[in-house]
């Protein structure tokens, strides 16, 4: 098991035993470290050794570990979703480190996701935004026959590549002002962009944006920070669109 | 009387964003017509001055004036209150953070430029809008260009627009909703053309420092500009 190959790292991680109680970071010493290892495996060994100690496991959420589902999200040595592009965290991998490297871990810290519980943070704003309008209220029944709608096949990319957008917050973790605008901005596109999202595109972006401003967001002022650290490459062209159609809807819709 | 949609315009984000960045795009327009008018300078002193005298004399002037403040306090506001709300709401407390190259000199730096134009500004009004203009304005607007002192803080209050404006064009159309992959490049391009424009400002006033026009003269030649 040993191989030569393995390597040992410190690990400084943030530990905070609840939301409401101070958090600080504290190093761990991390042997027999793999380069095959992804860096979330890297932490369940950590948290073995820890449970063998009887001592309290860093909490830390996955759950793909795949890259596609958006749950895991820390940022490393600095880097939101550590130092690979366009990647979630847990396809980082233990070869990009070196032996006796000490790895900063911390969660994200955006005042809309306050902290849970070590690396754990409450993301149920992003529910509640999408919950105010990020859906369509028909009922869609059975899949229709592909043809009977048609869409262009630029704006069914672009719709694709705004939908990728896995939730994740890194936008949010990583911008400036912690603005949530990219998520905003990418649910408000992918609906509007498709003639199912038609129906209630002004009551969207009106509702979307004003259930954003209310979870205590700040405000994008166009750096792109978000979009150079979006796993899902999600475009900023997504946040003008959004713009577009707040401020059109407000013009010209009837609410 | 439903005005809804007027208050959105100051109670939300984007509302604020978007008065913010039109109030932005009309200063950087009237910058633009600034310099142009600057630009006059190079004629002669008859030609200013009667260009001044022409400005002055239009009654419409005066509206222009009090429109001009209400665009610049609407943007200092809109400002303001989006940059409040970034300062509550930024993440804080990361041990280490690093920049994904997606900020810029100009991009974080908009608050700094934006206090040293503003007391630029207030520099500006207090040495030419609110003086005895007995002298001529060609002459008081020369004169003053050839104080170093004078000078160096003209300078800097334009090298300070030319930094804001590097940011603030191009951001204004995103904010405006205005991205696409044929006008977004050139938007950008254009963005930074006016910025580096506005060291034009800056251009002049060393012209005069340096004293080019009076040794131009001495040497008999004359600034001819082109009809």
């Amino acid at each position: 098991m040993n191989s030569s190959k393995h390597f040992s790292v410190i690990v400084r991680v943030w530990r905070q035993a609840g939301p409401v109680e101070p958090g600080k970071m504290v190093s761990y010493k991390v042997a027999n470290v793999s380069p095959d290892m992804s860096f979330l495996e890297m932490l369940d060994i950590l948290n073995d050794s820890l449970l063998k100690k009887n001592e309290a496991p860093v909490a830390f959420e996955s759950d793909c570990r795949e890259g596609i589902c958006g749950t895991c999200g820390l940022v490393v040595n600095g880097d939101v979703h550590g130092p690979d592009e366009h990647s979630t965290v847990c396809q980082l991998h233990m070869r990009r480190f070196r032996d006796g490297d000490v790895i900063t871990v911390e969660p994200w810290r955006v005042k809309a996701f306050p902290v849970l519980k070590d690396l754990v943070v409450d993301r149920s704003a992003l529910d509640r935004m999408m919950a105010a309008g990020g859906f369509i209220s028909v009922n869609t029944g059975a899949a229709p026959e592909a043809n009977s709608i048609p869409v262009e096949k630029d704006k069914a990319e672009e719709a694709m590549d705004a939908a990728a957008c896995i939730g994740c917050g890194a936008c949010v973790a990583s911008c400036p002002n912690g603005a949530a605008m990219l998520f905003t901005g990418a649910k408000i596109s992918q609906l509007a962009l498709l003639p199912q999202g038609g129906p209630e595109r002004a009551a969207r972006a009106l509702s979307m944006v004003a259930a954003m401003d209310k979870e205590g967001f700040g405000n994008c002022t166009n750096e792109y920070e978000c979009e150079a650290v979006c796993p899902k490459q999600v475009k900023v062209a997504n946040i003008a669109r959004m713009n577009r159609e707040f401020l059109l809807a407000n013009l010209f819709s009837k609410r | 009387m439903d005005i809804t949609f007027v208050k959105r315009l100051i109670t939300t984000s984007i509302g604020r964003k978007a008065v913010m960045a039109v109030s932005g795009l009309l200063l950087g327009g009237f910058m633009l017509v600034h310099l142009a008018e600057n630009l006059l300078l190079f004629k002669g002193e008859a030609s200013y001055n009667a260009w001044v005298d022409l400005l002055l004399s239009n009654p419409v002037t005066p509206l222009l004036e009090v429109g001009l403040l209400g665009v610049f306090i609407a943007h200092i506001i809109t400002g303001a209150w989006v940059r409040l709300e970034d300062f509550l709401n930024a993440p804080r407390g990361y041990e280490a953070r690093k920049w994904q190259g997606g900020r810029t000199i100009g991009s974080a730096t908009m608050l700094y430029t934006a206090a040293g134009i503003l007391a630029y500004l207030a520099y500006h009004l207090l040495t030419f809008r609110f003086v005895d203009h007995s002298m001529g304005f060609y002459q008081m607007v020369t004169s003053a260009f050839r104080s170093p002192v004078f000078v160096t803080i003209y300078i800097a209050g334009s090298l300070a627009l030319a930094l804001h404006l590097s940011h603030g064009m191009q951001s204004a159309f995103q904010t405006l909703g205005v991205n696409h992959p044929k006008y977004t490049p050139l938007i950008k391009a254009g963005g930074l053309l006016v910025a580096v424009t506005m060291t034009g400002f800056a251009l002049i006033s060393l012209y005069y420092l340096a004293g080019i026009d009076l040794k131009a003269a001495e040497a008999g030649y004359q600034v001819v500009v082109i009809q």
